[in-house]
């Protein structure tokens, strides 16, 4: 199967700290990939590496290889800014612009001018916001202030905003993790139907959401990635007992 | 445990009588001054006029009979001085019978001196007025402002946002937040030394003026400035970089729109305290005594506060009036600027930015 993401030996370093040893993982196409592990493993610095945020890391050092669609993305002829127009991004803090909601899912479509005139970006608009689940309790009030959404809805809006550009991949950091249940579910159930279209890659403290909406998962454990594969099979029958435990509560 | 809980309350109610007593206290001091200042420069906006054909030659005010035509007249100082203040100085006695003797008949009033807002310097007080100076204020701080709000607002956002964090920068910062707290009157020997010994640019003029006193505000320019951009949330930051924005993209799109209340805030401020400044312009020779408003930049010209502390040392009893009438009008435009800055700040606020 070809991968939509390649990552192939990565080394990450902030300064003389080694974060990541030696990473190799490839993301499916069309499906969605849980990151899991615990506290201070890497996750995070993972995930950043596949859209170059990075990038703004004083003192970072990389080894390796990310392909997206088989090109590196670390080659120097590559632009952060059409990178990161492929490769969205959904932090695990909700953080809408403080501009209307409207503005936020117009803004990604602006800069990299994706519309002709005003009203194919009013269509954009509507399709990301009903693609996040948004649309029927906003389209009322698009001009009204997005920080006024609530946690939920903003965090629905973040999406939004990145699908906005119609990126190939989303990345998202914990996005759940500042949501009440019924909000979870709704973002859950909205990954789940984001998969047909985008690849996504998830990072979650969640273990069973992970089953619940990864096709594939893999297990970070201080820097290394201990062990990957098909989500049924990780969680049933792990391989390695660092995943075994960590999976079983033992430790976390 | 409940005896600790009763101490801890105690504390608190003691603290917060503290605070209100230091508030009370604060706010007695500034109504005493305020209260004075008033008293004292209320009627340096009157001015005192006699029905010129009732009155004899020497009261009325030997400028005053070739300015004003018509039926009244203005009084001379001394005459003025007596009216408003009952003060008899150099009048003699007949002169006060005949002043009460006008009063009884109604041919001596107040009437609003417009001579005060319309005259420069001159050294009858009566015919004194703060044109000049508010003209040479007004075009001093806008070098000012034409000088260190640019570079001010540019040294910020390259330190904040795109200078290396290196030592040459760290001295930079530290130098630069060292000078936001130097004395003006050093600025002033800076000025002296800069732009009249070195450029040549003619003395006490309002271009050499605005330039000293925009090296004093541009430390602390950059220095509020810099806080306000460091205010902006990174999250804000790292929602655009995710979605492709450019740093530049960032900077103007989203960090300086958040910023924008804080910078203009402190742009506000600084130049009120530019305004309010006498010192560093005492150094480039600003304290002449000027009797033509400016009428260029390059003009000799003096400000405000400089023209209040000439007055203030003069002798006449109509230059005290003089002064603390210039210092209302000068506490009224400071007050104007920062209810602007207030106001800025509230309706950016409740708008988030934008
Ligand atoms: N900007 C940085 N500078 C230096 N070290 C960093 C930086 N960011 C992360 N690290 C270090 O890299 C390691 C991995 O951090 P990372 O944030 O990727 O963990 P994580 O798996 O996402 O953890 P969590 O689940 O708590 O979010 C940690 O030891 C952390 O201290
Ligand atoms: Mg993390």
């Amino acid at each position: 199967m070809a991968f939509k993401i390649d990552v192939q030996n990565l080394n990450l370093f902030y300064g003389e700290k080694q974060a990541l040893f030696n990473v190799s993982l490839g993301l499916p196409a069309s499906q969605t990939t849980a990151l899991i592990g615990p506290s201070g493993c890497g996750k995070s610095s993972f995930l950043r590496c596949l859209n170059r945020m990075n990038d703004v890391v004083p003192n970072l050092h990389l080894e390796g290889k990310v392909l997206l669609d088989g090109k590196d993305i670390y080659d120097p002829s590559v632009d952060v800014v059409d990178l990161r127009s492929h490769v969205g991004m959904v932090f695990q803090k909700p953080n809408p612009f403080p501009r209307s909601i409207y503005e936020n899912v117009a803004y990604g479509p602006r800069i990299h001018r994706l519309f002709k005139d005003k009203s194919a970006l009013d269509q954009i608009v509507e399709k990301s916001l009903t693609r996040a689940g948004l649309w029927d309790e906003v389209k009322d009030r698009l001009q009204q202030a997005a920080t006024r959404l609530s946690g939920g809805q903003q965090q629905r809006l973040c999406i939004a905003r990145a699908i906005a550009v119609n990126p190939k991949v989303i990345l998202m950091d914990e996005p759940c993790s500042a949501l009440d249940p019924i909000a979870t579910a709704k973002i859950e159930e909205l990954i789940d139907e984001l998969r047909e279209k985008f690849t996504l890659v998830i990072v979650t403290h969640n273990l069973q959401q992970a089953a619940r909406i990864s096709q594939k998962t893999a297990f970070f454990h201080s820097g290394y990635l201990v062990e990957a594969g098909e989500t049924g099979e990780l969680f049933t029958t792990p391989k390695d007992e660092r995943t075994q435990g960590y999976i079983t509560g033992r430790y976390g | 445990m409940t005896s600790n809980l009763r101490k801890r309350h105690r504390q608190e109610k003691w603290f917060q009588r503290m605070g209100l007593f230091s508030l009370c206290l604060a706010l007695l001091f500034l109504g005493i001054i305020f209260g004075k200042i008033l008293i004292t420069g209320l009627p340096a906006f009157f001015k005192t006029e006699i029905e010129a054909k009732s009155a004899p030659q020497h009261l009325l005010n030997p400028y005053a009979q070739y300015v004003d035509q018509g039926k009244w007249t203005a009084a001379s100082d001394a005459v003025d001085m007596y009216y408003k203040n009952g003060y008899p100085g150099t009048l003699s006695p007949q002169d006060s019978q005949s002043i009460e003797a006008l009063k009884s008949q109604n041919k001596i009033r107040l009437s609003f001196n417009g001579a005060f807002f319309t005259h420069s310097d001159s050294s009858a007080p009566e015919m004194a007025g703060i044109w000049g100076a508010l003209l040479g204020s007004l075009l001093t701080l806008l070098i000012t402002f034409l000088t260190a709000f640019p570079i001010g607002i540019g040294a910020a956002i390259y330190l904040e946002e795109f200078a290396p964090k290196n030592s040459h920068i760290y001295w930079i910062e530290a130098t630069i937040n060292n000078l936001a707290a130097v004395p003006s009157i050093l600025f002033g020997l800076l000025g002296l030394l800069a732009f009249i010994h070195f450029i040549g640019l003619p003395r006490p003029s309002a271009l050499v003026g605005g330039l000293t006193l925009g090296l004093m505000s541009l430390p602390v320019i950059v220095v509020t400035t810099r806080a306000s951009l460091s205010a902006v949330p990174f999250a804000l930051k790292e929602a655009a970089l995710g979605l492709g924005a450019t740093p530049l993209q960032v900077l103007f799109h989203h960090v300086i729109p958040s910023a924008l209340p804080g910078i203009t805030t402190g742009v506000i401020l600084s130049l009120a305290r530019a305004l309010g400044e006498t010192a560093p312009l005492l150094m480039i020779g600003m304290v002449a005594f000027i009797a033509t408003p400016p009428s260029s930049f390059l003009d000799p010209a003096t400000v405000l506060p400089v023209q209040i502390f000439n007055w203030s040392r003069s002798p006449e009893m109509g230059f005290v009036e003089n002064t603390s009438g210039a210092i209302l009008v000068l506490l009224l435009i400071l007050g104007l600027l920062n209810g602007l800055a207030l106001f800025i700040r509230k309706k950016f606020e409740t708008h988030h930015g934008f």
